[in-house]
């Protein structure tokens, strides 16, 4: 059983998510903010972080630098989500991003496809385990 | 205060009249020697025509030299130096002409109202200080000269022996033209500029209007950027929270459940590419800067038909490709040439029925990419394709097929092809088929 900790302002998206990884029998936290984020992932040590871009306050980028930075949260493997395509013009998959610039593992791209979501956070997991 | 592209169009326009001067000058030089001709060979008035033809020359040598200037000049930003060789020009015509009603007669010669055409002329280049200055020169050439005659300092040239009368020994006489020709001058100069400077006015609120106008819409564009990433937003939430309930992860559902389910996820998915169209060509339009990058055209195509060819496949529907061999690469925003080319195979791919067939021709030539897709779909009506191009316009055979569409792939592949400095062109039959062509420099 492992332990997903969901980083992003969007209640309903928070909730959906949530549903659908408890389903398949993980356990889950959540955190409103980059800065409740950050203070839960050194609590709880998840095992995956699912990071949002956009929130207000500390963002997604900042918030995965300063998790990588971190000694105690660096081995968190951290799923990040995005619609920035349209904001940026900017395919994070297609183009590939600079890793140390923007230190993520994977990308799932808004509006969510809940089934990718799931097998991007099992592979994600099993990396892990290895 | 005045803005820099204003200022451009101000000095453009000089540019552009005292150019249009010279060329009119050619015009008064023929007319000089056609006038000089017909009154000594035709109507026999006793004329001394050396020093007449002499100013003639003269004046074919320095417009000569000024045209010379001025396209020289023409590319050049050098408002001032324009400004002065207008002046310039400008007092030497009304030297020239003085000469020449001197030695044709002086007061005799009713060709002196042409010094008002002068003025006229300054009066539109010009700024009023500057028109009155030379029309204070003209009234001093003229004064001088019938002055002059009058008094004896200046030898007259007659036209006696065509007109009986010495007018010109008439101090009254003199006086009264000199007084009625002088007024005439300024008043001229006088009213020039007033119409000239409304007309300046005009322009440059024309300019400040259209200025405005261009901004407004720059802001439009924005807010509808705004507002339909925030409507995408909550799109995808609702997406995101109903489609699991759909797939029963939240448990299984009944037929009824998963009937009203279904079409709610399908009318959002609808809304998103809707608000993804809307976005692409609101972004096209604020783009000013594009990046530019040399890729191949010849990749570019292999993809498309890749992705088209499968499609195409589905329903039974050929699509042939022909391409000419060593199509070059070209120099453009990739992502936005495949999506223009995307968008008209889309199109062709949805309003072609079963067995029809979709054809795509690349060819290039020197400096251009031609491409055209022709399908043998249902075509656009004879009154629908004068607007096809326009935003969110649909004909009204493919609202009857296809209830849903954006009405908004072609205006997109028509912005993205004008981007390009290319040209888009389509025609239709109904019942037969729709042809679109697109022309692209293959590097700007």
């Amino acid at each position: 059983m492992s332990k997903i900790l969901i980083v992003d302002d969007d209640a309903d998206i928070v909730e959906a998510m949530r549903l659908v990884l408890e389903k398949r029998g993980h356990k889950v936290t959540l955190a409103a903010d980059g800065n409740e984020g950050m203070a839960k992932a050194r609590a709880g040590k998840p095992d995956v972080i699912i990071l949002d871009v956009m929130m207000p306050g500390l963002d997604g980028f900042e918030v995965a630098r300063e998790l990588k930075r971190d000694s105690q949260t660096r081995n968190i493997s951290i799923l990040m989500l995005t619609a920035i395509k349209d904001k940026m013009g900017f395919d994070f998959q297609k183009e590939g991003v600079d890793p140390n610039w923007l230190p993520v593992d994977d990308y799932c791209d808004k509006p969510l496809d809940y089934e990718l979501l799931l097998e991007k956070v099992d592979q994600l997991v099993r990396h892990k385990k290895n | 205060m005045k803005s820099i592209s204003e200022d451009n169009t101000v000095e453009k326009k000089l540019i552009d009249r005292v150019y249009w001067l010279t060329r009119l000058r050619w015009i008064a030089i023929l007319g000089v020697v056609a006038t000089i001709l017909t009154a000594s060979r035709f109507f026999r008035v006793s004329l001394e025509v050396r020093p007449l033809y002499s100013i003639a020359v003269f004046l074919a040598i320095y417009n000569g030299l000024f045209s010379w200037l001025m396209r020289h000049l023409q590319g050049r930003q050098m408002y001032g130096v324009i400004k002065a060789l207008a002046n310039l020009q400008i007092f030497l015509d009304l030297t020239c002409l003085a000469f020449l009603i001197h030695f044709s007669g002086g007061v005799e010669n009713p060709f002196y109202f042409y010094f008002i055409f002068h003025i006229i002329i300054a009066g539109i280049l010009l700024s009023r200080r500057e028109t009155v200055i030379l029309a204070t020169y003209a009234a001093i050439l003229f004064s001088a000269i019938v002055l002059g005659e009058q008094r004896g300092f200046l030898h007259h040239y007659s036209l006696l022996g065509t007109f009986a009368v010495s007018l010109h020994e008439n101090f009254t006489y003199v006086l009264g033209v000199s007084f009625v020709f002088v007024s005439t001058l300024y008043i001229a100069a006088y009213l020039t500029t007033s119409i000239s400077s409304r007309l300046h006015e005009r322009e440059r609120s024309l300019t400040k209007a259209n200025e405005l106008l261009a901004e407004k819409d720059r802001i439009k564009s924005e807010y509808v950027l705004r507002v339909s990433h925030d409507l995408k937003e909550d799109l995808a939430a609702v997406h995101t929270c109903v489609e699991p309930v759909q797939k029963g992860v939240t448990g299984s559902l009944n037929e009824e459940q998963m009937n009203l389910l279904s079409r709610a996820t399908g009318r959002s998915k609808q809304l998103i590419v809707y608000i993804d169209a809307l976005l692409e060509i609101t972004k096209l339009k604020l783009t000013e800067k594009m990046e530019m990058s040399s890729f191949s055209v010849v990749d570019l195509i292999r993809e498309i038909v890749e992705s088209i060819g499968s499609m195409a496949q589905h329903e039974r529907r050929t699509f042939e490709v022909q391409m000419d061999p060593g199509i070059p690469s070209m120099k453009g925003v990739r992502i936005y040439i495949q999506e223009a080319l995307l968008n008209i195979l889309k199109n062709s791919l949805k309003y072609t029925p079963e067995g029809g067939k979709i054809t795509l021709r690349v060819q290039s030539d020197r400096s251009w990419l031609r491409v055209q897709v022709t399908d043998t779909g249902m075509g656009i009506p004879a009154d629908d394709l004068p607007q096809i191009f326009t935003e969110f316009y649909r004909a009204k055979n493919a609202k009857a097929l296809l209830k849903k569409g954006t009405g908004l792939g072609l205006s997109i592949a028509k912005k993205i092809v004008e981007m390009h400095h290319g040209k888009i062109g389509i025609e239709s039959r109904l019942g037969q088929g729709t042809s679109v062509s697109l022309e692209i420099p293959l590097d700007l």
